[in-house]
């Protein structure tokens, strides 16, 4: 709770800082909004511009291409830990493909699939796999020995011995390996948006930020961000830390 | 008599070098129903090493053979406890560890499952602990869990490789006298691994002793009249008869 009210503070001094600096007119104000101007652009955005259907379709494709991602990054670092064959060359694609942008696959993507949902899920996805596999595989290595010999000892083996041991010993990792995938895969989608533009499927807020430069609309730039701010606080506290504390918390395994 | 556990021509060298040596060469140890046999020796002298071939969590050469059947790798006739109190699931409560591991081997009635997992724990003295997490229990409670959840499966064979070497002196008098009383209620077979002599003394019908080469020095039956304890007639010949024979026993006591 102490840490809740420092954070709080800080952003009510944050804000403060803000407001007086657009007082003073230190920047020019096309640049730099009042804050009453970004809530007035962000309710409008809601009331007027459709902002809710952006962040809504937004968040659908992120929300498939995340689900996409995890079970095939659970999958493939549960065959690694299986099989020795497979870890050596699924732990050197991951090392290799974490290195590429999700950006800079764009191209090839819309070359492939044209310009549509299937490429952006496809960044998303690439953008998730890659860190998320090495926080589970870092995870799984470093599960404490006689987890897996007691699991081994009771009969346990293969999958079994992945899903029921090495899993939930290594949940830490796992959570871990969610959220950089989730900010990855946000940011990925984001500048995916903003090259992309509109499909025929629909738009997302990485466009509707890009409309808002277009039209020198600053503040709606900020009350775009806002909500990319809100989303964030949201899956951050609420889903994470409602998980962690459900889980790894509960169990004592982390303070 | 039939034999519950035969080790034959035991042979463990871990190759972890050019210049790696034999860890146990060619042990044999024969052990019937329902012995609880204390091995002991020096720090060093292989008996992790012993008891972690027998549970099949090393590769050796040699024999180790179950009621007559060859072991390959663990199995659940052999149940481990392991000196590391951190054994036991800390993502499950102490009643699903007991639990969990007679799920996966065929028993699926909830109320059979309680009912196991009660009793077990009432047998070591933890009844009223059920929805408790691992990380809220102390070191000793601890142990005495991961020996309840190796008692409810009912394995041919408890192996115990110092499990209460890291408790203080009062709570392994404790455990000590609760193994005891287990051994009496239960029909179990136990190889316990130790270098404490008051322990192997207290608790094994037959005291192994092994050289710091990992030879078997020393192969007796413990004759003493239960309870024992230092005014047991006979004690002091028998704890010096051990302590001569295990080399560089200045830690032991
Ligand atoms: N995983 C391993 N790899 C290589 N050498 C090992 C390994 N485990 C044990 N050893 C070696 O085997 C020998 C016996 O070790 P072991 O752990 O069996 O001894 P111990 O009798 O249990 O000792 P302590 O009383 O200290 O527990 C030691 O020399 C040790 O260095
Ligand atoms: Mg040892």
């Amino acid at each position: 709770m102490k840490q809740a009210r420092i954070q709080l503070v800080f952003v009510a001094s944050f804000l403060l800082l803000w407001q007086i600096t657009y007082k003073f007119g230190i920047f020019p104000q096309i640049m730099f909004p009042s804050i009453g101007d970004i809530s007035n652009s962000f309710l409008e955005g809601f009331i007027e511009d459709g902002l809710l259907a952006y962040t809504l379709y937004s968040l659908s494709l992120i929300f498939k291409g995340m689900l996409i991602g995890i079970v095939l990054a659970f999958a493939f670092s549960s065959l690694a830990i299986i099989s020795e064959t497979f870890y050596s060359i699924y732990n050197f694609m991951v090392s290799v493909c974490d290195l590429i942008p999700g950006v800079a696959l764009l191209p090839l993507a819309i070359l492939w699939f044209g310009i549509n949902e299937t490429t952006v899920i496809f960044i998303v996805v690439h953008s998730i796999i890659w860190p998320m596999s090495r926080n589970i595989i870092d995870g799984f290595n470093s599960v404490n020995n006689v987890y897996i010999e007691s699991g081994k000892n009771y009969g346990l083996t293969g999958i079994n011995l992945v899903k029921d041991v090495y899993l939930p010993a290594s949940f830490n990792n796992v959570l871990s390996g969610l959220k950089v995938g989730w900010a990855r895969a946000w940011r990925g989608l984001i500048s995916v948006e903003m090259i992309f533009g509109t499909t025929s499927s629909g738009a997302g807020i990485g466009w509707y930020i890009f409309m808002k430069r277009t039209n020198i609309d600053t503040a709606g730039v900020f009350a775009a961000l806002l909500v990319i701010i809100i989303i964030g606080i949201i899956i951050e506290y609420l889903i994470f830390g409602t998980i962690e504390k459900h889980t790894v918390k509960k169990w004592g395994m982390v303070r | 008599m039939d034999k519950i556990l035969k080790v034959k021509n035991l042979t463990k060298n871990y190759k972890d070098g050019a210049d790696s040596v034999n860890i146990l060469e060619n042990l044999n140890i024969d052990m019937p129903e329902n012995q609880f046999l204390c091995v002991l020796g020096p720090s060093g002298c292989g008996k992790t090493t012993l008891i972690r071939c027998i549970a099949g969590f090393e590769d050796y050469d040699g024999v180790v053979e179950v009621s007559g059947k060859e072991t390959k790798g663990p199995g659940i006739d052999r149940i481990m406890v392991f000196q590391n109190f951190d054994q036991l699931f800390p993502w499950k409560t102490v009643e699903d560890n007991i639990k969990y591991p007679l799920k996966i081997n065929g028993t699926k009635d909830k109320e059979e499952l309680s009912k196991l997992a009660k009793e077990y724990l009432e047998l070591v003295g933890l009844a009223g602990s059920e929805k408790k997490y691992p990380h809220q229990l102390s070191g000793g409670m601890k142990q005495r869990v991961s020996i309840a959840r190796g008692l409810a499966v009912k394995p041919k064979i408890i192996l115990m490789d110092e499990p209460f070497a890291s408790l203080d002196a009062i709570t392994r008098r404790n455990l000590q006298r609760e193994l005891l009383k287990i051994k009496e209620k239960e029909n179990v077979t136990v190889v316990f691994i130790t270098h404490n002599i008051q322990e192997a003394m207290t608790l094994g019908d037959r005291l192994i002793v092994l050289s710091k080469s990992g030879e078997i020095k020393l192969d007796i039956h413990n004759t003493l009249q239960a309870p024992i304890n230092p005014a047991t007639e006979g004690y002091g010949e028998l704890w010096k008869k051990l302590s001569d024979n295990l080399e560089g026993n200045s830690d032991l006591y």
